[in-house]
């Protein structure tokens, strides 16, 4: 992405609906991690407290997410990087 | 990336432009909503147990080869997509 073809003003403007989207996609995100782990781990509903296992399952999914994600956002950085440079390379 | 939306024109002047503000947070929601699916996608597609809270050697290996798959159908569709764009105009 590039926003360097934008004036200071745009820039400022865009920074902050930037910001907000973020939050609503990590807002997003949390509900949709929620939702994953709890239909992953969750499946005994003689009582109403997280059994430890359960718990232990919980905490696996969520910490497993979030390398996960890690570890797709540094792919995907990394091949963006190519692209990016790919195309300078090409229109310069 | 930013060849899918054209160039928005000169910049230094100090005036906002709401179609470049629009144009660029197009951008920026697409590429977002590429990653949450690609995210969303490898999950299913590589990890399969939460037995434990690292990722094993194949999931980590797994979830290289899906992103490096997803990049290239994410091109591969979006050239058919262009390809068809151009025979009906």
């Amino acid at each position: 992405m590039d926003f360097t073809g934008l004036s200071n003003a745009e820039q400022a403007h865009i920074n902050k609906l930037v910001e907000k989207r973020q939050f609503q996609g990590f807002l997003t995100m949390y509900g949709k991690l929620v939702e994953k782990c709890f239909n992953t781990c969750c499946n005994d509903f003689t009582s109403k407290s997280l059994s430890s296992k359960e718990e232990q399952c919980v905490n696996n999914c969520a910490e497993k997410f979030m390398k996960h994600s890690e570890r797709v956002s540094a792919r995907f950085a990394e091949m963006n990087a190519e692209i990016m440079s790919g195309q300078k390379n090409m229109s310069g | 990336m930013s060849s899918l939306f054209g160039g928005g024109g000169s910049s230094s002047s100090g005036g906002l432009n709401p179609e470049r503000v629009e144009m660029a947070l197009t951008e920026m929601d697409t590429v977002t909503d590429l990653f949450n699916r690609m995210v969303s996608s490898c999950q299913n597609k590589c990890i399969a147990r939460y037995a434990e809270a690292d990722l094993s050697k194949g999931e980590a290996v797994c979830i290289d080869r899906c992103v490096s798959k997803y990049h290239e159908v994410y091109g591969k569709v979006g050239d058919k997509l262009k390809v068809r764009g151009e025979q009906k105009s």
